[in-house]
């Protein structure tokens, strides 16, 4: 998969008129209760990311509140959202609206 | 809980090893039993299972859309949990001595369960970014179950350690 940025920039305004190919991206969220060994090992395992690039992803999510993981089409993204549901990741999906 | 001269979970050539005894076993087996309990008898709004069944899609324009993939996807998260749980009760009780053998694919099965009997717990605890692992005053009525959530904690973090050091 392609590197993703790793944070999303707000924007102020969003397109309403959505087409069906609109990409999606996937965002995990911080939370108290997951550990940041096992929130990078989840990188690991479903993304295939390097250790290295798995801590700097965990440690965006942990310093900035959430960081995007994965993109795609929605199909593809909700198969992210839910992989990462499984593993015990809060994660959600939007709009690229980037 | 750093007393051990062991790890409690390493790596043994293609295989994990756990050096657990046999009380802190039929402790893990009890709570997967719990939770197993908690994923087949809870309801829709059980506040406890918040994180075990999490939004899918968090803005309010896309309700409708959640409210599909909490349909369609619930039911799936549940079996996937549910067989999960499966696989560690069964190395579980098949363990002897002070350790038990796991295949590389019962050592993910065994940290995912771990992870979710802990947002459980978690969730119930209501731990924050604040949590002292080992911390909690001795006199807190739940210092029981604070313990527990350290000792999973505990656990999970060697297995993680154990899976990334191959």
């Amino acid at each position: 998969m392609s590197s993703p940025a790793p944070i999303v920039v707000d924007r102020p305004e969003q397109d309403e008129s959505v087409s069906p190919d609109t990409p999606w991206i996937v965002l995990v969220w911080n939370d108290p209760i997951n550990l940041m060994s096992y929130v990078t090992f989840v990188f690991q395992k479903l993304f295939g990311y390097s250790l290295e690039k798995a801590t700097e992803l965990m440690m965006d999510v942990h310093e900035k509140g959430r960081a995007v993981v994965a993109n795609g089409t929605r199909e593809k993204a909700e198969l992210d959202v839910f992989r990462l549901h499984e593993h015990g990741l809060w994660a959600t999906m939007q709009r690229d609206d980037s | 809980m750093g007393r051990r001269q062991r790890p409690p979970v390493e790596r043994d050539g293609a295989q994990f090893r756990i050096n657990i005894g046999r009380d802190e076993r039929e402790l893990i087996r009890r709570l997967m039993a719990e939770m197993r309990g908690l994923l087949t008898e809870s309801d829709d709004d059980d506040g406890r299972m918040k994180r075990i069944f999490p939004a899918a899609y968090h803005q309010a324009v896309d309700r409708e859309l959640n409210d599909e993939y909490q349909r369609l996807m619930r039911e799936e998260i549940l079996s996937s949990r549910l067989k999960g749980l499966d696989a560690v009760d069964s190395f579980m009780a098949q363990a002897s001595g002070d350790r038990a053998m796991l295949t590389e694919s019962q050592m993910m099965a065994f940290l995912q369960a771990l992870n979710g009997v802990r947002l459980v717990l978690g969730t119930m605890l209501d731990i924050t970014e604040d949590h002292d692992i080992g911390g909690v005053d001795e006199n807190d009525p739940l210092v029981g179950e604070y313990n527990l959530y350290d000792f999973l904690s505990w656990i999970l973090d060697w297995a993680v350690r154990a899976v990334q050091g191959g």
